[in-house]
């Protein structure tokens, strides 16, 4: 990591630690492995990342309608306490420094999906090597939570396991 | 001694034990050391820090598969996360999810360790006995023809195109059903691997594995191995038990990655400052290719066939990338897949479309296995020699997708490098694909306690014996001087089926 990618990291999650008020969840969500504000940043970069092709078809399920960022919560419980701290340090960049770099004076959470989708191109495409290593980390976590659900697959053409497929096939 | 399996998540109370031997890991070398020390009438142990799974285990799932059967949940990576390294924990280690491909330690590779590393006794004609009795013991053969996939047809078709070197691959599979789900785990019970041939073999003889049982440190004083200590955790890698097993000898079997690792933490004399260097890894990166017809490549077995054409064991060559298939569930795929958002998932809808093949680095970049509190740390910083076999690769297997009939072939680096006729790679500098810019993975992690006769270039002598603890044998990846340029399950069985004896002689001295 370049010392600047560093120091931004770093401004983020000092950012992270002084505002992490406000940020509601459902009652119905019990967090095991993220904090309010970290679920809430992934909930809106989960809508982004799996994003349908086309718009308005109901048949594509959503980002929120899999629970893409519950599943993201239980998974980072898994990992080593390494992983868990850098990915806590990108969601609190994500949130409060990536914006301004994307020309936004506002959180990310705040955002709209045309904003927020700068955002996310941003560092994906980063100068920094750390924050395209962040972005691809994030990624991969809402895709493993979009696409582990049997009623992804159809969009791909994908028939599934063969253990335990009903007979009418996985919908 | 009555030999069987303990699941550590099970169990109530401290456990001390004083044995002949004990193992550390059960992947392909820990389970063969097992399986000899037992048969040599030996009391012997294995700890496993991952789960003792059965088939019906397997259930072909990503979300629920990758955090059962690999280290971290399938997020390990080098410390600057450019490179995601998946490894096994499981009884079996990485041998319950690899794609069973057997290949020997190439001759050339044998050579070059005798001559430079100063490796004794296992040239070709050393090691060929035990590459024989391991590929006996796993049923090795050649995959049949009418097992390829259309995803591994397309590379076979691509390199007959272009007059490229290539061939079917062996592997150790009976009664394989052909699914596709080879990396999650068989469900058929049709891999010849650790878990279903050699721990029960070792069990047989008398052997006893503990499950779920993470070792902690290696005991030692004045010079001997004297034992090991270790937690058994619960299902959620809580704290059960304590463990601790006092014996004369102890073999390190839990990879280049786990047993560099162990051996930092337990301060082990470290002289020469050659404990957990040398890292190897074979990175590799995809390349995918869009057909007008279906080529549904997660069905069937994931990797039969292999082009050689760019790859050359012998010392300094500039050939060092081996190609092969790489099809990945959706899961993965849509990972690799460079983007995100409507026009990923647009893209997403060509899978069933798709070939997608892997170009992996036999690589000379060395990096290091460190630890801190949180675990191990893998440095590795691909030199610009490897970065440009990388690119060879990469480009190599675009060619092959256009000779097979591809309409596009896509390299994911950021941005995606797209391309429909293999003269525009002639204009394309693929050296400007770096780590970080492309998704790279390593599965092959090697090379962290190397062997040799020297203790100022080696951790342990040729006999797998550590060169200052007496009784501490190492039996995995570990031992590699170099990196091999193949899949390394074969060579690891081998060398711990063919370092064995010592660790049998030495525990036999009391």
């Amino acid at each position: 990591m370049g010392t600047a990618a560093a120091a931004v990291v770093l401004a983020g999650s000092a950012l992270a630690v002084l505002r992490t008020r406000g940020y509601r969840v459902g009652p119905e969500v019990r967090l095991v492995g993220m904090s309010p504000w970290q679920f809430v940043v992934v909930e809106h970069a989960a809508r982004r990342i799996a994003a349908p092709d086309r718009e308005g078809d109901a048949s594509i399920p959503t980002a929120d309608g899999l629970d893409v960022a519950g599943f993201v919560d239980a998974w980072v419980v898994r990992l080593p306490s390494r992983a868990q701290r850098d990915l806590g340090r990108f969601l609190a960049y994500l949130e409060h420094v990536a914006p301004l770099g994307a020309g936004f004076a506002s959180r990310f959470t705040r955002l709209g999906p045309g904003a927020q989708d700068r955002v996310l191109e941003g560092l994906e495409r980063s100068p920094h090597d750390l924050l395209r290593a962040g972005f691809d980390g994030l990624k991969a976590l809402v895709f493993a939570g979009y696409y582990r659900d049997a009623r992804t697959w159809g969009l791909l053409g994908y028939d599934g396991p063969l253990v335990g497929r009903p007979p009418q096939g996985w919908r | 001694m009555t030999g069987g399996v303990v699941r550590g998540r099970e169990m109530q109370e401290d456990l001390v034990l004083k044995v002949d031997a004990v193992v550390v890991g059960t992947g392909a070398g820990g389970s063969m050391a097992l399986r000899e020390l037992a048969r040599a009438g030996l009391d012997v142990v294995a700890l496993e820090e991952g789960a003792y799974l059965a088939p019906r285990d397997f259930d072909q799932r990503e979300d629920r598969m990758l955090p059962l059967l690999l280290q971290d949940a399938g997020g390990r990576a080098t410390e600057d996360m450019a490179i995601r390294v998946l490894q096994g924990r499981a009884v079996g280690g990485s041998t319950v999810h690899n794609t069973n491909l057997c290949k020997r330690t190439p001759d050339a590779i044998l050579e070059l360790w005798a001559r430079k590393h100063g490796v004794a006794g296992a040239g070709s004609r050393d090691l060929l006995p035990a590459f024989e009795a391991v590929e006996r013991d796993l049923s090795v053969s050649e995959i049949d023809a009418a097992m390829r996939n259309a995803n591994n047809d397309v590379l076979k078709r691509g390199c007959e195109a272009l007059g490229w070197r290539g061939g079917a691959l062996r592997h150790n599979r009976v009664g394989c059903q052909q699914s596709g789900f080879c990396e999650l785990g068989c469900a058929y019970d049709a891999k010849e691997n650790a878990l279903k041939v050699l721990v029960p073999q070792a069990v047989a003889a008398g052997a006893r594995v503990y499950a779920d049982v993470h070792v902690t440190a290696i005991l030692h004083a004045a010079g001997r191995a004297t034992g090991v200590s270790a937690v058994a955790v619960d299902a959620a890698g809580r704290p059960r038990a304590r463990v601790q097993v006092w014996a004369p000898v102890v073999v390190l079997a839990a990879s280049a990655v786990g047993s560099a690792a162990l051996a930092r933490r337990s301060g082990l004399p470290d002289p020469h400052g050659r404990l957990g260097r040398g890292l190897r890894l074979h990175p590799g990166a995809a390349v995918a290719g869009r057909f007008d017809g279906a080529i549904d490549g997660w069905r069937g077995i994931p990797q039969s066939y292999e082009c050689t054409e760019h790859l050359s064991h012998e010392e300094g060559s500039e050939r060092r990338v081996w190609i092969v298939p790489a099809f990945a569930h959706p899961v993965g795929a849509a990972a690799t897949l460079p983007g995100f958002g409507a026009a990923h998932m647009a893209a997403m809808r060509s899978y069933p479309n798709l070939a997608v093949l892997t170009a992996m680095v036999h690589d000379e970049t060395s990096g290091e296995v460190d630890v801190d509190e949180a675990g191990p740390v893998l440095r590795y910083v691909m030199t610009e020699a490897d970065r440009r076999q990388l690119a060879r690769g990469l480009a190599a297997g675009a060619r092959i997708l256009l000779a097979a009939g591809a309409r596009e072939v896509t390299i994911p680096a950021i941005p995606p490098v797209r391309v429909t006729r293999s003269s525009e790679l002639d204009a394309l500098d693929l050296s400007v694909l770096r780590p970080h810019s492309v998704p790279l993975t390593a599965v092959h992690p090697m090379g962290t306690m190397r062997m040799g006769e020297d203790p100022a270039v080696s951790v342990v002598r040729s006999t797998g014996e550590h060169h200052q603890v007496r009784g501490l044998f190492v039996a995995d990846g570990s031992l590699f001087p170099t990196s091999i340029g193949v899949p390394p399950q074969v060579s690891i069985y081998a060398f711990a089926l063919h370092l064995a004896p010592h660790m049998v002689e030495r525990a036999g001295e009391r």
